[in-house]
């Protein structure tokens, strides 16, 4: 039997308001939000490292290269004390992208529609075999990933719509 | 539509100077302004027959001059937003600067101190803490005053990754200049301007110096983005080659340069 609980999922055609699923070794958490911006502006957002902490309410600060291969270090308001070092693990340009460590795989995925819009995807899954030792001492994602979604919506859209002769 | 030697010519000469400029602004470094302002013309020249009218004769030409400056400047590390106080540093410790700086001073006619100038050689330097693309953006829409579409075809990319080039790179020197630039925040760090107009006009007033620039009137409003927009107005009235000031500030331009990128070896 599985132990799998599905928390406050809430969805429409494009929107999800994060939802976490948890098991006995893994956790795993997700939100979905629609974009009126073209792939690359998104894509541009998501790869500039050291722009994060700008647009990004969730990350304090972020240094690196988000490229192939590339190697980054975050700071984030989940845990303002910790450094996260992190690997670049999928790099498919306006389309896929996953950092993470041996603890974890952050990936995001975009995808066009017809309308102009973009379906972008944020999905973090934490766990291994000791993750029941330490489960309870990660904080929930959710609001963060909120957040970060939200703010990802309004910095794309506003550069998608700003009048630029 | 097909372009006559004639034209090119007559096009060039009226584009040059922006051009150059242009390049001197993005590279900080007047000999390579000089020759790649040269080259642009000769491989406009050679590629004449290649030229369809798709764009403007001067949406061309930068383009083949961004193309040489950017495979040089790709080479070249970016510079910090606090250039200015690494290279005061560098040039209190440096006899010479300030010995070959009065010199030009008292010598040239190009060679007046002028606070606005130096507003113009301030943004020059700070901008090239802004990743390359940011910056090339910004100075085409904003100093030379190119349309979003066009900085598309100059920079070989689409429209939308300029709009996100412009949105960030505006964003951060907006940010930077509000920390830094004591002239629109009375709490900004650098004071560099008003200082080295006390050293080159001992006998000026350097506030009442200030207040005659509409940036310095306006700095109460604490609009920053209207600030910006007028750091930007002292950016296009000023060409950088031929400017009362243009001798003093190449040569400032010139230190900073090689402070940050490193001295060429006596030979």
């Amino acid at each position: 039997m599985t132990l799998c609980l599905m928390i406050g999922l809430h969805s429409t055609a494009q929107e999800h308001k994060a939802a976490t699923a948890k098991t006995t070794f893994h956790r795993e958490t997700s939100v979905s939000t629609s974009i009126k911006a073209d792939p690359a502006i998104i894509w541009a957002l998501l790869t500039n490292a050291s722009d994060y902490a700008r647009w990004n309410s969730t990350i304090t600060s972020m240094d690196g290269e988000i490229a192939p291969g590339g190697r980054i270090r975050l700071r984030s308001t989940l845990d303002a004390k910790r450094s996260f070092k992190l690997k670049v693990k999928e790099f498919q340009p306006a389309s896929r992208l996953a950092w993470g460590d041996g603890k974890g795989l952050r990936t995001f995925t975009l995808i066009p529609h017809d309308n102009g819009t973009v379906t972008f995807t944020m999905t973090e899954r934490i766990g291994g075999l000791m993750f029941p030792m330490y489960a309870k001492y990660i904080p929930s994602f959710d609001a963060s990933f909120d957040a970060f979604a939200a703010d990802l919506k309004k910095e794309a859209e506003a550069i998608a719509n700003h009048a630029q002769p | 539509m097909a372009l006559s030697e004639h034209d090119l010519t007559a096009e060039f000469e009226r584009t040059r100077g922006a051009l150059r400029s242009y390049i001197l602004r993005i590279t900080a470094n007047r000999q390579d302004a000089e020759d790649i302002t040269q080259e642009t013309w000769m491989r406009a020249h050679r590629s004449l027959a290649n030229f369809k009218g798709e764009s403007s004769v001067k949406t061309w030409l930068f383009a083949i001059a961004q193309n040489i400056a950017r495979d040089h400047l790709r080479a070249l590390k970016r510079w910090p937003e606090n250039v200015g106080d690494i290279c005061k540093e560098a040039a209190m410790s440096d006899p010479d600067f300030f010995r070959e700086a009065m010199t030009i001073h008292k010598t040239s006619p190009q060679a007046r101190f002028e606070i606005r100038e130096h507003i113009a050689f301030c943004f020059t330097c700070v901008s090239r803490s802004l990743p390359l693309e940011q910056q090339l953006a910004l100075m085409l829409k904003e100093v030379y005053e190119f349309t979003v579409k066009e900085i598309a075809e100059i920079m070989q990319n689409t429209e939308a990754m300029v709009k996100y080039w412009l949105h960030t790179g505006r964003s951060r020197m907006v940010d930077v200049f509000d920390r830094r630039c004591a002239l629109i925040n009375k709490e900004g760090a650098c004071h560099q301007c008003t200082e080295l107009n006390g050293i080159f006009n001992p006998k000026q007033n350097a506030q009442e110096e200030a207040v005659k620039i509409q940036m310095v009137r306006d700095a109460a409003k604490q609009d920053k983005e209207h600030l910006f927009d007028l750091r930007m107005v002292v950016m296009k009235e000023l060409d950088p080659f031929t400017s009362p000031a243009a001798e003093l500030q190449l040569h400032h331009l010139e230190f900073d340069r090689q402070v940050m990128e490193g001295r060429p070896e006596q030979v």
